[in-house]
C-alpha cells in the first residue's frame, strides 16, 4: 500500500487572490461587521430594557433572547429569506430582500440576542452603587447608565464581543444554504469546477485565518485604549513595536 | 465547603454521563434510521426479472461483501428524491439501480452525498462504490472518474415563472437576466459558455444555489428570471408548483447520465455494463422509464 499525498500548492496559489475568492472575502468581511454592529445596538437596547425594572419591557426582552438564542441562525435566515417573502407575496418586498440582505438582518438580529446578555453582565459587573451615586449627583437613570455604568461596563464587555464577532465571521458561511457565495460559498462553486476540493478549502481557510488573525489584533487595541489602569492594560502589537522602537531611541 | 464542591462534581458528572447516554441513543438511533432505508431501497423491484441469467461477480473487490454502496445527492426529483416525509430513496435512478443490483445479485445502499459539486472527489475517495445522481458525463468529470451511461441524453429545461413574464423563448433570452441553478451542474458550465459566446456583451447573472429545490423556489419568489435544470426535473418541478412555474425552453445541449465509477475499479464497470446489457435485453429497463412517464430519456449512444 503506497502514501499518495495529491495536493497542488500551485493551485493553493492561483487562487489564493481570484476574483470569485476576494469577492467571497469581502462579502464575509461585511456580513460580520454590518451584523455584529446591528448585534451591538440591539444589544444595548435589549439589555437595558432588562435592567430597566420595568416588568413589560423585561419579558419582551427576555423574549427575544429566549427566541434568537434557542433557533439556530441558519433557521432564522431561511424563515426571513425563503418563508416570510412566501407568506406576504409582495414582488417589491421578495426583490429588495436580497441575499446579502437578508444575511445581515438575519445574523445581527441573532446577534443581538447574545449581545444582551453580554451587555447585561456587563452592566451587572458595574457596582449598583455608582448608579445611587449618580443619581445623588442630580442624574436621571438614564443620563447615570450613559455617563456612568455603561462607560465602564464596555471594558468588560469587550472581549466576549471580540469572540462574538470572530464567530460571526466564521458561521456566515452557512449563508450559503440561501444561495449567497460568501467565501467558503466562493471556494465551493470553484472546486465544482475544477474538482481541487482540498486546494480550495485550504484557501479559504487561510483566509478566515487572515481575518481573525487581523481582528484579534484590533480587539486588543480597542482593550488597550479602554483600560483603566496598567495593569488591565495588555501588551499589543502596535504597543510591542512603540516599546521596541522607545528602547532604541538614543537618550 | 467540601460536601457542596463533591456534590456539585456528582452532579457534573450526572449530567455528563446523561449527555453521553443521549448521543449514544442518538447515534443507535442513526442505525437504525440507515438499516431501514437499506430495507426499503434495496427493495428490488418486481418486474420480471427472474429470466435474466445471473452475473458474475467474483471478480470485483467492491461487491465481494454484497453490498453496492452508491452515493447520490438525493433532492432531485424525479430522478432521485426522498419520498414525501420519509427516508425512502426513490425516483428513475434508484429504481434503475434497484433493478442493476438485483441483476448483480447484491443489496444497494443509498448514501446522501454532502454536496453534489463534490460528489466526484466523494468517489475518488473511496467513499462510496459508485455515484449515481443524474450525473451528465462531461469532458470535466470524465478526466477524474468513469462513467457507465445509462439515460439519455437528457435536455435542460428552462424554467421560468407563471405566463413567462420575460418572454424568454430561446437561450439569447437569457443574457442580461438573473439565472439559477445548482452549484456543479452541467447547466452552470452551459451557462459559462453562453458567457463567452451568445451573452458575451450581456452576460447571464449566474446564480448558483447548493441544491436545486432552493434554486426553484428562488424563481417561485421572483428573485430570478429563469431557472436550468435537466429536462425531466424541470418538468416535475413545473407540476409540482400548482401553476407556479412553466417550462418555458426544453431539451438545448445535452449529455447522457453516467454511474460514476473509479478508474481503478474496472471489475465493476465492466460487472456495471453487464447488467445494463441483461436488463436492457429482459425489458426491465424499458420498464422502469415507462414507470415514470421518461420513455424519451431512455439511452442513446
Amino acid at each position: 500500500m503506497t502514501l499518495a499525498l495529491e495536493f497542488d500548492f500551485g493551485v493553493v496559489r492561483e487562487y489564493m487572490f481570484n476574483d470569485v475568492i476576494l469577492d467571497g472575502v469581502w462579502t464575509t468581511i461585511q456580513i460580520a461587521v454590518l451584523a455584529q454592529l446591528i448585534g451591538v445596538v440591539l444589544g444595548v437596547l435589549f439589555a437595558l430594557m432588562r435592567v430597566s425594572g420595568n416588568r413589560a419591557l423585561g419579558f419582551a426582552a427576555g423574549f427575544y433572547v429566549w427566541f434568537f438564542r434557542g433557533t439556530p441562525a441558519l433557521l432564522q435566515l431561511m424563515i426571513l429569506y425563503l418563508g416570510i417573502p412566501r407568506m406576504f407575496d409582495n414582488q417589491t418586498l421578495t426583490t429588495e430582500l436580497t441575499a446579502f440582505r437578508a444575511a445581515v438582518i438575519a445574523f445581527g438580529v441573532n446577534e443581538g440576542a447574545y449581545m444582551t446578555e453580554i451587555m447585561r453582565a456587563g452592566i451587572l459587573s458595574v457596582e449598583g452603587g455608582q448608579m445611587d451615586a449618580g443619581k445623588s449627583l442630580g442624574m436621571t437613570q438614564l443620563q447615570a447608565m450613559r455617563r456612568i455604568i455603561l462607560p465602564q461596563a464596555m471594558r468588560v464587555v469587550v472581549p466576549p464581543t471580540g469572540n462574538e464577532f470572530i464567530a460571526l465571521l466564521k458561521n456566515s458561511s452557512v449563508a450559503f444554504a440561501i444561495g449567497l457565495v460568501e467565501l467558503l460559498g466562493a471556494a465551493n462553486l470553484i472546486y465544482s469546477v475544477n474538482f481541487n476540493v482540498m486546494e480550495l478549502l485550504v484557501v479559504a481557510g487561510i483566509w478566515y485565518l487572515a481575518i481573525t488573525t487581523v481582528f484579534s489584533i484590533a480587539q486588543a487595541e480597542i482593550e488597550r485604549l479602554l483600560a483603566v489602569s496598567d495593569r488591565e492594560r495588555p501588551l499589543t502589537l502596535v504597543s510591542r513595536v512603540l516599546d521596541l522602537m522607545a528602547a532604541r531611541r538614543p537618550l | 465547603m467540601n460536601t457542596r464542591i463533591s456534590f456539585s462534581w456528582q452532579l457534573l458528572l450526572t449530567l455528563l454521563a446523561a449527555a453521553l447516554l443521549v448521543l449514544a441513543a442518538a447515534c443507535g438511533g442513526d442505525d437504525d434510521d440507515d438499516d431501514g432505508g437499506d430495507d426499503g431501497g434495496a427493495t428490488p423491484t418486481e418486474d420480471g426479472g427472474a429470466t435474466v441469467e445471473p452475473i458474475d461477480i467474483s471478480g470485483v473487490p467492491e461487491l465481494a461483501d454484497g453490498m453496492l454502496t452508491v452515493g447520490s445527492d438525493i433532492a432531485y426529483p424525479p430522478i432521485e428524491y426522498y419520498e414525501e416525509g420519509t427516508q425512502n430513496a426513490t425516483g428513475l435512478d434508484i429504481d434503475l439501480m434497484n433493478a442493476l443490483a438485483e441483476a448483480l445479485g447484491v443489496d444497494v445502499e443509498y448514501k446522501q452525498v454532502a454536496d453534489f459539486a463534490g460528489i466526484v472527489g466523494d468517489l475518488t475517495a473511496k467513499r462510496y462504490d459508485v455515484v449515481m445522481s443524474a450525473i451528465s458525463i462531461t469532458e470535466e468529470r470524465q478526466a477524474e472518474i468513469d462513467f457507465v451511461p445509462y439515460f439519455g441524453p437528457a435536455g435542460t429545461g428552462v424554467l421560468v415563472q407563471a405566463g413567462n413574464p420575460e418572454g424568454i423563448t430561446k437561450i439569447e433570452d437569457l443574457c442580461g437576466k438573473a439565472v439559477g441553478a445548482q452549484v456543479g451542474t452541467i447547466q452552470v458550465d452551459y451557462m459559462n459558455e453562453f458567457n463567452k459566446g451568445q451573452c458575451k456583451d450581456n452576460p447571464i447573472d449566474i446564480k448558483e444555489y447548493p441544491d436545486n429545490p432552493t434554486s426553484v423556489q428562488e424563481l417561485g419568489l421572483g428573485r430570478i428570471a429563469a431557472q436550468l435544470s435537466d429536462d425531466p426535473v424541470a418538468a416535475y418541478s413545473a407540476l409540482q408548483s400548482d401553476g407556479e412555474i412553466e417550462v418555458a425552453v426544453t431539451g438545448f445541449d445535452s449529455a447522457p447520465y453516467g454511474i460514476g465509477v473509479r478508474k481503478d475499479s474496472p471489475e465493476l464497470k465492466a460487472a456495471l455494463e453487464a447488467a445494463l446489457a441483461a436488463i436492457r435485453d429482459s425489458g426491465v429497463y424499458d420498464q422502469v422509464l415507462a414507470d415514470w412517464g421518461q420513455e424519451d430519456l431512455a439511452y442513446q449512444d
